[in-house]
């Protein structure tokens, strides 16, 4: 199950009117509830060890070992 | 040979004619634009159709084969670009009507390519709204149908390309993949499609969603089919800057029918997520019967599989919302809405948050690179269902309702984090008479190998040989 998010409504309405949206708009609901579930489905990275590489920024598939 | 026949001879058949003289170019345009005209009412495959253009490029390649001047196996083959492969001189709209009248003053690389190999464009593609959704809905062109059952999802994002394909609209068609938008609608319209390595088909003059998951690739009724159209499209290009430098290998030479010897992989983490019962059976039996045709088969475990759908998210959609910001911010009302709630959901992921997938995607893919040292090949499903019926939002698997989006690409997605080859071939039909696609993924760079597999299996089965009834 994914762990819950914890984006509060009133810390997303402030993000969301930093990032130029209109947060007078209704949809700004329906927009809410997705970004929830779109938060709930990376949580799973937040418990994630993985300080023992860097962010993989210029992907290049043959520098993870598996080259024929 | 009458029409529905000629249409549906692979490419490599049709090239082959064409070397040989005994059928022409024209005809083959002739009969692919009959076909759009009779299916296409239905299909809706198209956005935009290049019937005097392909009839003139068909005039073209039929007098350089008569003098003697043959480019190769596609000269004079009808090809269909995704709607999002830029081409010069001919509108690209990348799926929106805020682009209806963009004409590109280039071809893309791939265009330019298919170009240079001779093959004719017939026509640019339908897709998923900036290739932003796996089902083939778009509400400015019209949602695209499969043919197989029209009521139901052609798949996206290139579900144009796969509907064109499957109903012998066309011979070859080119999509793009950044979670699944190949393989899925490969796998629902009983097609071949091939997500080649990250960094071998460039993507230069391609609109992109998310530019570290990006991948062009060739969907087509054949799997020869697919390592010819590779063959044209694959190498460096220096205007791409993740173009891999490595040398192209011969692909047709690889489909040699034999797969003795190799080790294929069936990863259970993929059986033990939400699975229909009749797709599980079809890629069970199609892994057995790579067994009987002398592959090694063997259980193994991916434990980062679980991890791969909340990887692929915290990538994909900052860099989608990146790429499109200014638009949001200037047209998002123009936008179809589940579009702009997922480019919009994209500026609320933290850059702390993207970073961290992509050093969770280097874990990852190292226990990809891992197994692909123990095996030669991971197979699993392409899709966990059939094709849905349009517009739903959830499907139901073994009685559990799981979201659309993450149930259609929650076995594609893996690949696009890794980077590595992916095919997904016909392997079989649910009870409701729908397609069924077998995924096989292999090595950075090993098409060889994935294509080997996918043809001694498609050689070995009739699966490719069923028409749909439109």
């Amino acid at each position: 199950m994914p762990e819950p998010s914890t984006m509060s409504r009133e810390t997303f309405l402030l993000l969301a009117q930093q990032a130029g949206l209109d947060i007078q708009q209704p949809r700004m609901a329906e927009l809410y509830a997705y970004v929830q579930g779109v938060l709930s489905s990376i949580a799973p990275l937040h418990g994630l060890n993985v300080g023992d590489v860097e962010p993989d920024m210029v992907f290049n598939p043959l520098e993870h070992g598996a080259g024929s | 040979m009458n029409i529905q026949e000629l249409c549906y001879l692979s490419a490599g058949e049709m090239g082959r004619l064409v070397k040989s003289r005994q059928l022409s170019p024209v005809e083959i345009v002739n009969a692919c634009l009959e076909r759009i005209e009779a299916t296409e009412p239905v299909l809706n495959s198209f956005i935009t159709l290049l019937p005097e253009r392909a009839r003139a490029a068909a005039r073209q390649a039929e007098a350089e084969i008569q003098r003697g001047y043959y480019r190769g196996p596609l000269h004079g083959i009808p090809v269909g670009l995704k709607d999002l492969f830029h081409t010069a001189g001919v509108r690209t709209t990348s799926g929106s009507r805020i682009f209806d009248t963009f004409v590109p003053a280039q071809d893309c690389t791939v265009a330019a390519r298919l170009a240079q190999a001779g093959a004719i464009l017939l026509g640019k593609l339908n897709m998923h709204q900036f290739a932003y959704g796996p089902t083939g809905e778009n509400a400015d062109y019209g949602h695209m149908h499969n043919p197989w059952d029209p009521e139901r999802y052609a798949g996206g994002s290139s579900g144009g390309s796969g509907s064109a394909a499957a109903a012998g609209q066309c011979p070859i068609t080119l999509g793009s993949d950044t979670g699944g938008s190949i393989r899925i609608p490969a796998a629902l319209c009983g097609i071949v499609g091939l997500k080649p390595t990250y960094g071998l088909v460039s993507r230069h003059g391609l609109t992109p969603l998310a530019w570290s998951l990006d991948h062009p690739g060739p969907m087509t009724r054949a799997v020869e089919d697919a390592a010819l159209t590779l063959q044209v499209i694959a190498g460096h290009d220096p205007q791409d800057a993740a173009s891999a430098q490595i040398a192209v290998p011969d692909y047709a030479a690889s489909l040699t029918g034999n797969v003795s010897g190799l080790r294929i992989g069936v990863v259970k983490e993929f059986f033990e997520a939400p699975v229909d019962p009749d797709v599980a059976r079809a890629v069970q039996d199609a892994v057995s019967l790579l067994g009987e045709l002398g592959a090694t088969v063997s259980q193994v475990s991916l434990p980062m599989f679980r991890l791969s759908q909340a990887i692929s998210n915290a990538i994909l959609m900052p860099e989608a919302t990146a790429y499109h910001r200014e638009l949001l911010q200037k047209e998002g009302h123009k936008l179809y809405p589940p579009v702009r709630l997922r480019m919009e959901a994209g500026l609320f992921i933290s850059a702390t948050d993207y970073l961290k997938a992509q050093q969770a995607r280097r874990h990852f893919n190292a226990q990809v690179a891992s197994l692909l040292r123990e095996v030669d090949l991971l197979a699993g499903p392409a899709v966990p269902v059939p094709a849905p019926p349009l517009l739903t939002n959830q499907v139901e698997i073994g009685g559990q309702k799981v979201g659309a989006t993450a149930a259609l690409t929650q076995y594609t997605r893996p690949y696009n984090v890794s980077g590595t080859p992916a095919i997904s071939v016909p392997c079989g039909f649910s009870q409701e008479g729908l397609p069924i696609g077998l995924q096989l993924a292999g090595r950075p760079f090993d098409e060889p190998t994935v294509l080997r597999a996918a043809h001694a299996y498609e050689q070995a089965t009739s699966w490719h040989q069923r028409r749909p009834p439109i």
